[in-house]
């Protein structure tokens, strides 16, 4: 996606706080929503999590009250929400939902200007900035006049994110937006509504019933049992690294040090350095730089230091170092590369270290299994925590 | 009493057929044979009235139909336990066969074109609510909760939502609504109303049969239930191009 | 147009006293009304109509289940029923008199062809609107296309074919009640040939006309419920459906 600002002055992002929230419905023993209490800053995302009937649905549409409050309150910019009139108060809310709910008799464009519309925008007004969310979703502007049914399910889902937009919302509320699509379509929605979180910083409410999903897109996530309580409140490192009780622990799943992983890119981890070869070096030196190194293993290089291969015994008999090295380089991994991703390529390889290169393929150190366990226990880890939004991405 | 009933054309008259002047036994309308065409092209200003009175009867009917349906389905939306009442209600006027309708009208609201009107109208009631009806379900729950979700109030979504999205099956109704009526309309004189009853039985059967009347005046009633239903089709053509209109 | 309220009252009050007070005939001797003749009149209506009825559903029936089952022949079979709705009974009646005849066979004809339009195009949406899944299911279990239909396809359509077979059973009841035009003495006889009953004969007419058409359907109502499979009919009422 090209990085089009909205020209629309940036609607202000809010805060929405959730305060002892709780939804009795008439006859039932439990309630669905219990008690519910938590801040989500302005321009965050918080994602509600949770096997289903744990009421995280009904706790993300009690803030725009599809759902009426029981009791408690739930406070979008401060002000309480029970104290507007439901539809004036969902036009400030961004609204998306699993089945998208595209009007078929409208337009992308119409379907898009639908809040605007409702606010009253003139229709010149509301068509450009229909195609301007077009063109930021990544869609093509002149498909501004199809119709719904002429769209693939991926398609329509983007709309449905536009439409949401379209008024300029300081808070959104997404319902398992990505749900109905396959999951490489998924994967690209995803990824595309980070990039978006990075330039136009809105605060969202996610509901998922995916902890993967939860720990890709969250900010903070607030991880919800049956009965409607809040388990957990925490970022996604907090909540792999000290999960709050055994529910939480089984929900975020065994492979929890695997999935911290994947919040990481290699150039977080303090790198370990191998001696350096040169083609045509004299082996006597090479070994020198051997003695008491990180690495055991010297790494050979050209002159642009890029990586050519690994000395073996052999190569070090020799009088200097050989074009062609016995061991091969490979897996090399990139700075930029997911920690989980070079982990696994590590790992296929039966090697024991891997090259690290930068954006232009010079060596930046080695990476190895000993160091990413190493770097998980350290205290380094808690602080490389980054924003949903900068995360790395699949 | 007794006046009354020598206004009633129902009375079957056996005996001379009325022949028009200037055609003798031996015409073709003497002979009442089979249809004499040129004869019919020829007189065609009997059939003119006619027809333009079942064009009214047909048009007020649905028009006031549909109004006081749509009337119904208003009420009945967000309110669901009113609609089997109101189906069952319709329904068991549709049951009564129109002539009984016309009769049992006659002596509440008199003879003439208003009493048939009525009659028909509430023919129509049944189909047109029960298409509205059904087009309003058959709105996606999706859009409507998006709708709702995005800020409409019940009223916007109802007119900006659902209404457009019934629009095919509120047509599809109307399309059956005229097409029955023009057929039943034909009954139209047994309520004292004019219309291609008139030309069907008053100049056709109750004058000993006469076959020109009777096959003209049941050309002209398919005829236009046959070009009412056309332009049905492609009235929906036009308002609802986002989506191919169904053979039904 | 004038609504006098007591003279509505009188004008039923003296329909009523015809169905059960045979009195003089006007213009020609006799009796007439009374509940014998009603009720001869009115069994006439009843045999007439249950005939050609059941002679439509035999032909409508099973052209419907055959097409519906195949899925082809959509066309056909809805321009058939729009046809059915565009015919005038008057005008089949009317026509059939000038250049056919007179007379039951005539007269059954022609109430059979006013009540196959909508059982045939009921039978056949009713078929194809059969959850697609359950007949694949069926055939996947080894039935045979025969043993489809009449396990599968026709018990799950009842509801749609029925309410087909009321539509048509209301067209030929109706239209029977003008066969008396065509020499077949029904109860519409009171309301055509009007001359020897009089206004009572008349409103009598088309108030035993409305009971026996209100009766014709609250039977086949009945028929409908004993037909529907019980399964279906739950589920029906779970997903709140009317009639």
């Amino acid at each position: 996606m090209e990085g089009t600002r909205p020209t629309e002055g940036a609607g202000e992002a809010v805060s929405v706080e959730f305060r002892d929230a709780t939804k009795r419905y008439p006859g039932a023993a439990a309630p669905a929503v219990d008690g519910l209490t938590l801040d989500v800053p302005a321009g965050e995302i918080c994602v509600l999590v949770g096997p289903s009937g744990c009421g995280k649905t009904t706790a993300m549409r009690m803030a725009n009250r599809m759902i009426e409050i029981t009791s408690g309150d739930v406070l979008i910019g401060g002000s309480s929400v029970r104290e507007r009139r439901p539809a004036e108060l969902r036009r400030e809310i961004g609204y998306v939902i699993q089945q998208v709910g595209l009007f078929p008799h409208r337009t992308i464009a119409q379907n898009i200007a639908t809040v605007p519309a409702l606010v009253g925008w003139d229709r010149e007004r509301a068509r450009a900035r229909a195609r301007e969310l077009l063109a930021l979703i990544g869609l093509d502007p002149d498909m501004a006049d199809r119709y719904p049914s002429q769209l693939s399910g991926g398609q329509q889902q983007r709309v449905g994110v536009a439409r949401a937009l379209a008024a300029n919302p300081g808070v959104m509320l997404m319902d398992e937006p990505f749900g109905a699509v396959d999951p490489i379509n998924r994967e690209r929605l995803q990824n595309e509504f980070l990039r978006l979180q990075a330039e136009i910083r809105k605060t969202v409410v996610f509901v998922t019933h995916d902890i993967d999903e939860a720990i890709k897109m969250g900010d903070r996530i607030a991880i919800m049992r049956q009965g409607g309580h809040l388990a957990q409140y925490a970022t996604p490192a907090e909540l792999l690294m000290d999960p709050a009780d055994g529910f939480v622990e089984d929900f975020v799943g065994a492979d929890r040090a695997l999935k911290r992983l994947s919040l990481m890119r290699v150039s977080d981890v303090d790198l370990w350095q191998a001696p350096l070869a040169h083609v045509g070096q004299s082996t006597a030196e090479v070994r020198a730089k051997l003695d008491g190194a990180e690495v055991p293993y010297a790494l050979v290089v050209d002159g642009e230091r890029r990586p050519l291969g690994w000395l073996s015994d052999r190569n070090l008999a020799g009088a200097t170092v050989p074009q062609s090295p016995d061991h091969s380089p490979d897996p090399k991994v990139e700075r930029e590369d997911v920690l989980r991703d070079a982990l696994s390529d590590l790992l296929q390889a039966e090697t024991r270290y891997a090259p690290v290169v930068d954006a232009e393929g010079r060596i930046a150190g080695v990476l190895s299994v000993e160091i990413v366990s190493e770097f998980l226990t350290s205290d380094d880890a808690r602080v490389e925590e980054h924003p949903a939004a900068e995360r790395p991405l699949g | 009493m007794v006046g009354l009933l020598t206004q009633l054309p129902l009375i079957a008259q056996a005996g001379d057929f009325v022949r028009p002047p200037g055609e003798g036994p031996t015409s073709c309308v003497g002979e009442n044979n089979t249809v004499c065409i040129g004869w019919a092209l020829d007189n065609i200003d009997r059939w003119v009235t006619p027809t333009l009175e079942h064009l009214l009867l047909v048009s007020a009917s649905v028009a006031a139909g549909f109004a006081i349906a749509f009337g119904l389905a208003l009420l009945s939306h967000g309110r669901r336990w009113l609609e089997p009442t109101f189906i069952g209600a319709t329904g068991v006027i549709y049951t009564i066969p129109s002539i009984a309708l016309f009769l049992i009208l006659l002596p509440i609201t008199g003879r003439g074109t208003v009493t048939a009107v009525i009659a028909l109208t509430l023919y129509n009631l049944q189909i047109i609510y029960r298409n509205i009806v059904t087009g309003l379900g058959n709105v996606p729950e999706a859009s409507r909760d998006a709708g709702r979700g995005m800020g409409m109030t019940e009223q916007q979504l109802l007119w900006r939502v659902e209404l457009p999205l019934a629009v095919p099956e509120i047509i599809a109704g109307l399309r059956i609504a005229t097409v029955s009526t023009v057929a039943i309309a034909t009954l139209a004189i047994f309520a004292g109303a004019g219309g291609l009853g008139d030309v069907i039985y008053t100049q056709g059967l109750q004058n000993d049969v006469f076959k020109t009347a009777i096959v003209v005046g049941s050309l002209i009633a398919i005829a236009m239930a046959v070009c009412f239903d056309a332009l049905y089709v492609a009235g929906q053509r036009v308002i609802s191009p986002w989506r191919k209109v169904r053979a039904i | 147009m004038s609504l006098p309220p007591a003279d509505v009252f009188d004008s039923f009050s003296g329909a009523i006293d015809f169905i059960f007070e045979p009195r003089d005939a006007i213009g020609v001797g006799g009796q007439v009304g009374g509940l014998e003749q009603v009720w001869d009149l009115m069994w006439t209506q009843i045999w007439i109509s249950a005939l050609a009825l059941a002679v439509a559903v035999a032909i409508a029936l099973p052209i419907g289940l055959y097409f519906g089952h195949r899925g082809s022949g959509e066309l056909v079979a809805v321009a058939v029923g729009n046809a059915g709705r565009a015919i005038p009974e008057l005008a089949l009646i009317a026509l059939m008199v000038a250049f056919i005849g007179v007379g039951v066979l005539n007269v059954t004809i022609a109430l059979m062809i006013l009540g196959i339009p909508p059982i045939l195009t009921n039978t056949f949406v009713g078929v194809r609107q059969v959850d697609r899944d359950a007949v694949e299911a069926a055939r996947g279990m080894g039935m045979t296309e025969l043993g489809v239909i009449r396990r599968v396809e026709l018990p799950l359509a009842v509801p749609t074919i029925m309410s087909g077979v009321r539509t048509g059973a209301i067209n030929i009841v109706a239209t029977a009640t003008i066969a008396s035009i065509a020499g077949v003495s029904t109860l519409g006889d009171f309301i055509i040939n009007n001359a020897n009953y009089g206004e009572d004969g008349l409103l009598a007419g088309a108030i035993l006309v409305a009971l026996l058409a209100l009766a014709v359907e609250l039977v086949l109502a009945g028929v409908q419920r004993l037909l529907t499979p019980r399964g279906l009919a739950l589920e029906r009422e779970a997903a709140g459906a009317t009639a």
